[in-house]
């Protein structure tokens, strides 16, 4: 998610040599740097310079630099949606928020002396919970000599907290049919905040795979 | 007027005989690499003769010398008859022959052939010959048919002499800096090559250089050598090879030039913004600067868009630019969804705010892809495919 900026910036020249593929935009625009605190960061290296010379593609619509904008909770939109109907998708993570603080808000009135520990913002909760839930490693199938082995690899950062969200979002609709998914979704949230629940026993169990077919590692090599 | 209206048919028809395989030629680059050898056209024809004498001359040789020939003649009679095609034209146009320019032939031609045409390759045109027919490389090998060009083998002689002289130059600075450190001296950092601001040329660009067509690769090949020449300490020393392939960019924001907001009956300063496109949607906004933060949008207000997410892009760049509750919007859209028309608003009030805001903000906003329009539009459906990209399920039996 929080991708590094300088993998962006691709030397111009570089750019150039590529075709064009299906982009409305000519392969050397470079993506849009909405966020200020980005931008501030940029400033004080001296790749600033050479972005003055190079055009932006225009920021996209779901971007924005309001205080409500967060991009994890942008992309658990993302995944919600189904068949475009993103603002169902943002309405339910919303109904969810609410449920996760209502939660939150009777645990701390129920147990006074821990107000300070209780996290009750609900982006805080969401970021922990995907966070608390991100594998490390996962398990491929390689095949050496006709058999498949189960290989542990490294996961990279992008797909680690994609498979996270997928997790908590899959464990969110398998739960039974009459609830409806904003309070699911809060609690996997929630669960997966306090380190608890199916999501993260699901990555320990990964992790355990993964440690016990280590002695396959090097078939990611060899 | 035959002659303007020949030409295209004439092109056609006469360079059937010489497109094979003669590639073009420009007077830049390869004229300085060849300069030694000045093998041009009309030179070898004059030397034709004695060759012939001398010994039996190749039929590669033979073809070529041919094909000058004829190619030098076509573009004789081309030539005169752009001139007298010139002549008639200031003639019709009442002006004197002698100082008509290209300007006025393009002028009179598109006032006497007044064309309809969309593509302006498509419309009638009158140049003079060099430009209309691509020069065309000189030979490349003598009477006996042996290459000049150690690299002629190669295919792409120039292309790979160029790689030559990059990597020759590279080792002539390497050889510098070890000399200089063995005197104890280190390359200057005030003089270093600054390349920010600067790109090399584009494929095109050193194609034309070359009289030679490149792939990418080879291109990738070029820049990467290039930036390995720039980066070494003494660079600065071949500073002129460098800037014979080294382009300016444009300051990116300095291209848009920004409008002088108006003054309304109340004395308020304002700037309206035509043409806010976005999908289909399509608009205008004006920005009031001192306001209090009023939006109006087709008489209504923010509450317009039932969607979040357009409300917030409205109130992007405004957020970005630290204006909100500063100035005034108002707009008009139609066309489109929600989001398109958000989406065109933003871009108005972007653009606007450019007026209102110091030239490190511009940047700012451009960097944050607020003034930049978006060009995507819906992809369209693809027959035998069940939407753009989608294809239908397919089974074997």
């Amino acid at each position: 998610m929080l991708r590094s900026l300088c993998s962006r910036l691709v030397p111009h020249s570089l750019v150039c040599a590529f075709t064009r593929g299906m982009s409305a935009y000519p392969p050397h625009y470079i993506e849009a740097i909405f966020s200020k605190k980005k931008q501030l960061n940029l400033k004080e290296t001296d790749e600033y310079i050479k972005l003055s010379h190079m055009p932006i593609k225009a920021a996209k619509n779901d971007e924005s630099e309001s205080i409500f904008y967060n991009e994890l909770v942008n992309k658990m939109v993302n995944y919600i949606t189904k068949g475009g109907n993103k603002k169902l998708a943002r309405e339910l993570l919303t109904k969810s928020f609410e449920c996760m603080k209502r939660v939150q808000i009777e645990r701390m009135n129920l147990n006074p002396d821990a107000k300070d520990t209780i996290i009750a913002d609900p982006e805080q909760l969401l970021i922990k919970a995907i966070e608390n839930s991100r594998p490390l490693l996962q398990l491929t199938a390689i095949k050496r000599g006709g058999v498949k082995y189960q290989v542990p690899i490294p996961v990279t950062e992008k797909r680690s907290y994609f498979l996270a969200m997928k997790w908590i979002l899959e464990a969110a609709r398998e739960k039974e049919r009459k609830v409806h998914l904003p309070e699911k979704l809060a609690w996997e949230v929630l669960d997966a905040a306090y380190n608890q629940g199916r999501v993260v026993k699901k990555k320990n169990d990964l992790h355990r795979q993964c440690e016990a077919n280590r002695a396959y590692a090097h078939y990611r090599w060899s | 007027m035959a002659v303007a209206l020949r030409f295209g048919s004439n092109f056609l028809k006469n360079n059937i005989n010489y497109v094979q395989n003669i590639c073009r030629i420009t007077d830049s680059y390869t004229a300085q690499i060849q300069a030694s050898r000045n093998f041009g056209t009309e030179v070898t024809v004059k030397a034709a003769p004695l060759a012939v004498k001398k010994q039996k001359v190749s039929q590669a040789m033979k073809a070529y010398l041919e094909r000058a020939r004829e190619n030098d003649e076509f573009m004789k009679t081309q030539k005169l008859e752009y001139q007298i095609g010139k002549r008639h034209l200031a003639n019709m146009m009442g002006e004197d022959p002698e100082t008509f320019t290209q300007e006025d032939i393009d002028n009179a031609i598109e006032y006497l052939f007044p064309s309809g045409l969309f593509d302006k390759r498509a419309r009638p045109l009158m140049k003079s010959p060099e430009e209309v027919f691509p020069a065309r490389k000189a030979a490349e090998f003598d009477e006996t048919g042996r290459p000049f060009h150690s690299m002629f083998y190669t295919g792409r002689p120039n292309f790979f002499k160029l790689l030559y002289d990059i990597v020759e130059e590279m080792n002539n600075l390497n050889d510098l800096e070890e000399r200089m450190l063995r005197r104890g001296t280190r390359a200057d950092p005030n003089q270093k090559v600054d390349f920010t601001g600067f790109q090399w040329l584009t494929k095109d660009q050193l194609e034309a250089i070359l009289v030679e067509q490149i792939n990418d690769l080879e291109y990738t090949n070029f820049t990467n050598a290039m930036d390995r020449l720039v980066s070494l300490p003494f660079s600065y020393k071949s500073r002129d090879f460098i800037n014979k392939f080294a382009k300016p960019l444009l300051d990116q924001t300095k291209q848009l030039e920004i409008p002088k907001p108006q003054f309304d009956a109340e004395g308020r300063q304002f700037v309206t913004t035509y043409e806010c496109l976005r999908k289909t949607a399509r608009g205008d906004v004006t920005v009031r600067l001192p306001g209090t933060g009023k939006i109006t949008i087709n008489g209504q207000d923010i509450t317009y868009f039932e969607e979040l997410q357009s409300r917030e892009q409205v109130l992007f760049p405004l957020i970005f630019a630290e204006m909100l509750g500063k100035v005034d919007i108002e707009a008009n859209v139609e066309g489109g969804g929600p989001s398109g028309q958000a989406g065109a608003i933003r871009w108005g009030i972007a653009m606007s705010l450019r007026s209102f805001v110091d030239q490190e903000m511009v940047e700012s906003m451009r960097l944050a892809g607020l003034l930049q329009r978006d060009y995507r539009r819906r992809e369209r459906k693809k027959y035998g495919q069940e939407g753009a990209r989608r294809k239908y399920t397919w089974k074997k039996r």
